[in-house]
């Protein structure tokens, strides 16, 4: 099978200039003479990612990772070295790339979708499901300009992920939108992901990376540092970001005070910088980091993992952890969203009545969660989290880390609502309720 | 399932045949693009399209009022001496003409406008030039059929050679648009291009017979008509509208042969140049 994408390589050669005069010399010297100095953004980075794989793209600020992105997708063109890109590729960098804030939100679509590179036919028939999950109601017949921000990018996502593209860009930094709305996104990823689709992503945080991809690379000033499993990838990474936070504290300590004044401000720009971006990368950067959440899964009644469930079924979220310190007292919850990022239920093991034993350090446990699903069919995610015994300390949290659907009834009619209650209708003449109400 | 290779160098031969099979690919982009350029014009107002034939109209009167009434020019040998005398004929250069600077004015100025798409989207570029083209064209029809009206119902003339005008037109669409890629590279790479074109627009005005009539043109400066391609679409137009006869054979082949030339320079150089845009904004 030819690969998905593949880079053969790559390199990106910015010239600086000193200010605007000097690039217009040296581009009427017609190359003879050189006002520039070169920045290689990327360096001789080859790459070939299979269909089907989730690449995940570490690496600090200013490592080329969205240099890499933009040249990957096509925007900007390689200094040198070859791009090959075998099927639909969609970059999410501008949603709603072309939107005119005159036309209505129907419009909108139409022109996007064809910037896009569609068919206008194949925006036409994929036009139901961008409206819907767009989810804005009645505003898809007024102009955008009296959209909100958040409603226009919904709108520009929704047409960017309704269209089945084979690769897809996503550049994690660039995220916008409000936390339900993240939600939907991140279900839509995962679905996307579950049916094959190649899917390139950039992010600051190692947890992400490690919960949503299989493969990652990692880029240090525009060289390919690393590329293999996330696992190792992500350990690489933290080591990079801790050697230039220990870097970054040596300047700090060993300054010459004449120059301390002077070089306070970048010193302290810099440190806060890596800071950040430790915090980022540590394991822990929802929690402590004193648990790790191995792995969350969904199992149908067979206990074999399942993406999709009947309604009313029987559904157990199995989630696995590891304890990296010794714990004494701590909970796992669950958490279910549907589709709009609605929390549905959630399940803890301390409110629910099976508190967990003093944990060594090590120690591996598993907890299965069986719940019942009367719900509305459509799709819906699991969050679990490991918190200590008071509920206000989190010791990891795996947003969203697994994803299910439950399909739509054979036998009846779905009914309307979020969850199936259930209900006892008794038919009763007027007098009678009278009666029973007066006696109560 | 399609493939898509990009490398460092930038497209031969081939690549711009690619280019041009985009036009066609792309057709209901270019389509949604133009009327979205068309409707920007109008949107708000009540009357709406109306506008596009209204203000057309509005302008003849106006020329007609000064020129013919007010100064009293002719240039027409028209029998019965109608009042619109001059201002047709000057209107009839302006189409034309305003189709031109319109489609230079905002050629120059295109990548940098649409940076987002330059920027955030894989997007072939070569589309934005001949939209604006084809809005400014769209426009220039309007006008055509604003005289016609006029000349039909206050002369009670129609000239039927004006069904020759739209093979007029498309030699004047592969003019402007070879212009307008020329602008657009040019405009990307140095800012300073869009104010001199201004002026360079506005000097192409007055040397090519909008306002004067050729006839009045001395010997020594006769090169202004034969040599200015704009001259001989200004001519084409008043000949096919006005005149009721056949423009000028030699003038119509040598602005033919120049639009081409202009369109192949002008389409090589933008799609060598169009790599290099989104580093430049």
């Amino acid at each position: 099978m030819r690969p998905a994408l593949s880079l053969h390589g790559v390199s990106k050669r910015y010239r600086i200039f000193q200010n605007g005069r000097d690039r217009l010399k040296e581009t009427l010297s017609f190359g003879r003479k050189r006002y520039s100095h070169d920045f290689w953004a990327l360096k001789d980075v080859s790459l070939e990612v299979e269909p089907g794989t989730t690449l995940g793209i570490l690496g600090r600020n200013g490592a080329g990772k969205s240099t890499l992105l933009s040249i990957a997708s096509g925007i900007l063109p390689p200094s040198e070295g070859t791009v090959e890109v075998n099927g639909r590729l969609i970059a999410l960098f501008a949603l709603g790339a072309g939107f005119n804030s005159e036309f209505t939100g129907r419009e909108n679509i139409m022109l996007n979708g064809l910037i896009l590179g569609i068919e206008r036919q194949e925006i036409l028939d994929r036009f139901d499901d961008i409206a819907e999950f767009a989810d804005i109601g009645e505003f898809i017949d007024q102009p955008i300009k009296t959209y909100s921000s958040g409603m226009r990018s919904k709108l520009g996502f929704a047409v960017a992920v309704n269209v089945k593209p084979d690769i897809l860009i996503l550049d994690e930094t660039l995220a916008v939108g409000d936390a339900v709305y993240k939600q939907v996104a991140l279900q839509k990823m995962y679905e996307l992901r579950d049916s094959g689709t190649t899917i390139l992503f950039v992010s600051h945080s190692t947890r992400t990376v490690e919960q949503f991809c299989n493969k990652a690379i990692l880029l240090d000033k525009g060289r390919l540092l690393a590329t293999g499993e996330t696992g190792e990838v992500a350990e690489r990474y933290q080591e990079l970001v801790q050697e230039a936070q220990k870097k970054g504290s040596k300047r700090l300590g060993g300054r010459d005070p004449v120059d301390s004044l002077a070089h306070d401000g970048e010193a302290q720009a810099l440190e806060k910088v890596t800071k950040s971006e430790l915090q980022m990368a540590h394991p822990g950067d929802d929690g402590t980091g004193e648990t790790k959440i191995r792995s969350v899964e969904v199992l149908d009644e067979r206990l074999l993992p399942a993406k999709k469930v009947a309604p009313d079924s029987t559904v157990t979220v199995r989630v696995q952890l590891e304890y990296l310190e010794a714990v004494k007292d701590s909970e796992v919850v669950v958490t279910l969203r549907n589709k709009a990022g609605l929390e549905v239920f959630s399940a803890s093991t301390a409110r629910d009545g099976v508190p967990l034993k003093e944990m060594e350090k090590g120690e591996r446990v598993t907890v299965d969660f069986a719940f019942k699903v009367p719900l509305h069919h459509g799709p819906y995610n699991v969050t679990a989290a490991a918190r200590a015994g008071d509920e206000d300390t989190y010791l990891d949290v795996a947003d969203a880390a697994a994803a299910f659907r439950i399909t739509r009834p054979q036998d009846r009619e779905p009914f309307e609502g979020i969850v199936h209650l259930p209900t006892e209708i008794r038919v009763h003449d007027a007098p009678e309720v009278e009666r029973q109400g007066r006696s109560a | 399932m399609s493939t898509k290779t990009t490398s460092a160098k930038p497209g031969g031969p081939g690549a711009i045949l690619g280019s041009l099979a985009t036009f066609y690919e792309r057709r209901w982009l270019i389509k949604y693009l133009a009327q979205r350029q068309v409707a920007r014009s109008y949107q708000g107002s009540y009357l709406g399209l109306v506008w596009a034939l209204l203000s057309p109209l509005l302008m003849v009167a106006m020329l007609t009022v000064i020129f013919s009434n007010v100064l009293g020019i002719r240039v027409r040998e028209v029998t019965g001496d109608s009042a619109l005398n001059f201002g047709l004929y000057l209107y009839c250069g302006l189409i034309p003409f305003l189709a031109y600077s319109q489609a230079l004015n905002q050629g120059v100025n295109i990548i940098r406008r649409n940076s987002d798409l330059v920027q955030g989207v894989v997007f072939p570029l070569e589309i934005l030039p001949l939209t604006t083209v084809l809005t400014s064209l769209i426009q220039n029809v309007f006008g055509v059929v604003a005289v016609s009206l006029v000349l039909a119902g206050l002369e009670q003339r129609f000239n039927w050679t004006i069904v020759l005008l739209p093979l007029v037109m498309v030699v004047q669409l592969v003019f402007t648009l070879g212009l307008a890629y020329l602008m657009a590279v040019a405009g990307t790479y140095i800012p300073d291009i869009r104010e001199t074109l201004k002026a360079v627009v506005r000097a192409t005005f007055f040397i090519t017979p909008i306002l004067w009539p050729t006839g009045r043109v001395p010997e020594q400066y006769s090169f202004l008509v034969d040599y200015n391609p704009l001259a001989a679409l200004v001519e084409a137009y008043r000949d096919l509208i006005l005149g009721g006869q056949l423009p000028d054979a030699w003038g119509m082949a040598y602005f033919s042969i120049v639009a081409l030339v202009l369109f192949v320079v002008g389409f090589v150089v933008f799609n060598r140049a169009k790599h290099n845009f989104a580093d430049l904004l």
